[in-house]
């Protein structure tokens, strides 16, 4: 009786699961049709378009789609930056928050066109899902900038920072620390593109897969691991496993972002080894960055929204005077994960280390209270 | 959890037994969790030999899964989803299930995390590091997991609506308000004495104190049998012969002395030693300085809630109620025990311990993340049932759970040590969970014949 209620239970709860995910995949059909008459469409309305370049950029308007406003990084440094530039451009601001449901933000797109929108910025939820409404507003003539995150679609801007470069960042600084030894790897998420471009990235700067060896021969990957969710405490338990496995003897640990860092630095913390073995992440995490002003973490690779906002915004501006993105200043082509030629402009991030934490206090990316927590004094330039 | 569950049969008292069978039961144990320690032996001498095969020597006598170190931190990767367990068993036992335990976690743990990092220091002015800040920050999430327990266990016992549905809310809502706190920012560091809650060589008892709890924890064994052994014979209960009582003394003293010894093996790595060496002013001996670490702060934590558990379970009005409800709701109800109050009561009580999870979790790993106790209802779910607790209602001890969650985290531990990616993990974990329910029950219907 009650397995039978339990059981009725778990149906509904499987039918709503069911329900919500599926709204984040799109009918096959739709997408189908509306691409047919796409390139025809677009080739028509980017001729309109570029008769009107000459119109006064007054009459741009740009709208962004936000997947998520209610996260903090977007509303406190992104958006004043995008626009800033738009300002500084004679662009007007629109914008809505699709509040992370794929479904609501394939309506806030048509709802930014028929607002007129010229230009339209999207911070994709789901970057597959999105893919019908950047083809209907492409059909409308509006070019499509994917912000920071990739929509598999080679009419659309991709706009990113260089996360290959990221992960060759993170190893250089590391290798700076420690040029030879074991080496313990934590990726992220097996299912995000970006921890295998991370990845590839430390290849290039010199740390091997695992089983191969280095040119020099140095470096042993004694443990690699993927790390559900980027969860800190599975990290921390991987790093803890990683240095029982090998009895402590751990020279270098190649975090791929900060929060597993914390782990990573909790774990080594507990042998006594924090401060000792090199350790990277990435994201101008506060408590990162204060670590780095510690000594227990060695480099944190940033990216500074308020560039890729101000970039975003500048295209935008390009874009409304002439729709065509290859022609917007500093784009190249990239082979996305998909196999796809993109048009993209890949921005350059920053590695902070103990030598210019003094960038990141005067981007007023953090205040120095917090970044000099419970450090002593003299030992960290910044702090002083 | 010595507390004999049936009787023993006439023909065996204070007798020698004559075969295995018959040890068995004239030491009157509970055979499922005998089945537990058998099968978490085989996972652990497993892990062993295989540890040993894939490391460097490439032989089975060199393996790391049963060394100090390795047992030291499995015990307390434990922890966490064991102290969680013991609360699950009572709501299950009770009909329901509670699946924002990990949203609980999360939102009290970022709570204490907040009051200690931001609100005592910050906006009261007060500074980091005092003395009692760990303290407000633990009654305080305390508290609130104590709230929401009983916000939720309300809408169960007297709102009927379904525990599943409530919980799966809850699991929403209170993941939702994690982020909502501080838009989703990391806090760290941590207060300094808090952190001692999560447990390192440094927290953790030392040698010393580890044997006199372990020898207390002994004599505490011996008393209890000693003890319930007169209390039945005063009510013309049968008792287990002399000579079992004995042997069950002698294999509790033994298995508690060798944790401590085992713990107190566990010396403190060489970074810290000599850490500790030069900050106290002492110069390292050749072979540098030998500490021992003991037992961690938080596996004393799961100790104690094991037993405050067994004992609520076990011996007060309030578990038994537990049980009959789970048993029959019907004949429980018409027997005069308030149903709605003990079931809103094992929500408060569940709340709180996912709240003390949640205090040692981020005292661990001396931050406080949003992700912090993500997915964590179905670890303590899996322990639980691992550990013998039925969905059928009635069936399950507090014991059981606790060493289920030992059997679940000791598969992860393991197959983190041979480097096995993390989806094949949750392939195994979910395997074996449902082999072994299915091998139980498949016990269980045929001993019922």
């Amino acid at each position: 009786m009650v397995n039978r209620r339990l059981a009725s239970l778990a149906g509904v709860a499987a039918i709503l699961f069911a329900a919500c995910s599926g709204s984040s995949t799109p009918a096959p059909s739709a997408a189908a049709s509306a691409a047919a008459p796409s390139a025809a469409a677009s080739a028509a309305a980017s001729a309109a378009a570029s008769a009107a370049a000459s119109a006064a950029a007054a009459g741009c308007v740009v709208g962004v789609s936000w997947n998520n406003y209610q996260e903090e990084r977007w509303a406190k440094w992104d958006e004043p930056a995008i626009k800033a530039a738009l300002t500084a451009g004679g662009a007007t601001y629109i914008s809505n928050d699709a509040k992370s449901s794929a479904e609501t933000q394939a309506n806030n797109v048509d709802n930014l066109i028929s607002q007129g929108a010229k230009v339209i910025i999207i911070l994709a939820q789901d970057g597959t899902a999105i893919k019908p409404s950047v083809t209907k507003a492409l059909a409308a003539g509006v070019p499509v900038i994917a912000y920071d995150r990739l929509i598999e679609d080679p009419k659309a801007l991709y706009l990113t920072f260089d996360n290959k470069l990221v992960g060759k960042l993170q190893a250089q600084a590391v290798l700076a620390a420690k040029a030879s030894g074991n080496f313990a790897i934590i990726k992220g998420n097996k299912a995000d593109a970006n921890a295998d471009f991370l990845r590839s990235g430390m290849v290039e700067a010199g740390v091997p897969d695992v089983g191969k060896t280095d040119p020099a021969g140095k470096i042993v990957i004694v443990g690699e691991t993927y790390t559900d969710n980027w969860d800190p405490a599975n990290a921390q338990k991987e790093m803890e496993q990683i240095l029982t496995a090998n009895n402590n003897k751990i020279d270098a640990v190649i975090s791929e972002n900060d929060g597993m860092a914390g782990g990573v630095i909790a774990a080594l913390k507990a042998v006594g080894l924090a401060g000792t073995v090199p350790v990277s992440g990435q994201d101008g995490d506060l408590p990162a960055l204060n670590r780095i002003a510690l000594g227990t973490q060695t480099v944190d690779v940033w990216k500074d929204a308020r560039l890729l906002g101000k970039a975003a915004g500048d295209a935008a501006v390009q874009l409304c005077a002439n729709p065509d993105i290859t022609k917007v200043a500093g784009t190249a082509p990239f082979t996305s994960p998909g196999n796809n030629t993109l048009t993209s402009q890949l921005l350059t991030p920053q590695a902070i280390t103990k030598d210019n934490l003094n960038v990141v206090l005067d981007a007023k990316w953090i205040d120095k209270a917090t970044l000099c927590q419970g450090v002593t004094a003299g030992s960290v330039a910044a702090c002083n | 959890m010595t507390e004999a569950t049936g009787t023993v049969p006439e023909s065996t008292r204070e007798q020698a037994p004559r075969s295995l069978r018959g040890l068995l039961q004239a030491l009157n144990l509970d055979t499922r969790l005998l089945g537990m320690v058998g099968a978490l032996a085989v996972i652990w001498i497993g892990f062993q030999i295989l540890s040993g095969l894939t490391g460097p020597k490439h032989d089975i006598f060199s393996g790391t899964f049963l060394t100090p170190v390795n047992l030291y931190n499995l015990a307390q990767q434990s922890v966490s989803v064991g102290i969680m367990a013991t609360g699950m068993v009572l709501i299950i036992v009770s009909r329901n299930i509670d699946l924002s335990i990990g949203s609980i976690l999360g939102l009290t743990g970022y709570t204490m995390a907040m009051v200690q990092v931001i609100w005592i220091p910050k906006s009261l002015g007060l500074g980091f590091d005092q003395p009692y800040t760990w303290i407000i920050a633990l009654a305080i999430g305390i508290a609130l997991g104590a709230a929401i327990g009983a916000f939720q266990g309300f809408l169960v016992a007297y709102g009927k609506v379904p525990s599943f549905i409530v919980t799966l809310g809850g699991l929403l809502v209170w993941r939702g308000l994690v982020f909502e706190e501080q838009q989703g920012q990391t806090i760290s560091p941590l207060d300094k004495t808090f952190q001692l809650l999560g447990g390192s060589p440094t927290a953790s008892l030392g040698d010393v104190a580890s044997w006199i709890l372990g020898i207390l924890a002994c004599a505490g064994i011996i008393y209890t049998l000693i003890a319930t052994r007169r209390k039945r014979r005063k009510y013309g209960f049968p008792v287990r012969p002399t000579w079992a009582n004995g042997v069950l003394m002698a294999l509790g003293c033994l298995a508690i002395l060798g944790f401590v010894w085992i713990m107190n093996s566990y010396a403190w790595p060489p970074g810290l030693a000599t850490q500790y060496a030069h900050d106290h002013g002492i110069t390292e001996p050749p072979g540098g300085l030998q500490i021992a670490t003991g037992i961690a702060f938080p596996v004393i934590i799961l100790i104690a809630v094991t037993l405050v558990m067994t004992y609520i379970t076990t011996r007060r009005r309030f578990g038994r109620y537990v049980f009959a409800i789970g048993g029959n709701p019907d004949a429980a109800e018409l027997g005069g025990i308030n149903v709605r109050r003990t079931v809103m009561l094992t929500f408060v009580l569940i709340g709180i311990l996912a709240a003390i999870s949640g205090a040692v979790q981020s005292a661990r790993l001396q931050a406080a993340v949003t992700s912090l106790g993500t997915q964590a209802e179905l670890d303590v779910i899996a322990a639980a049932v691992i550990g013998g607790t039925s969905f059928s209602g009635g069936i399950g001890t507090i014991p059981g759970a606790v060493l289920g969650a030992v059997v679940m985290q000791s598969l992860r531990s393991g197959m983190l040590l041979l480097r096995v990616d993390s989806p094949i993990q949750d392939i195994v974990v979910g395997v074996v969970l449902v082999s072994a329910i299915a091998f139980d029950t498949y016990v269980r219907g045929r001993s019922a014949r």
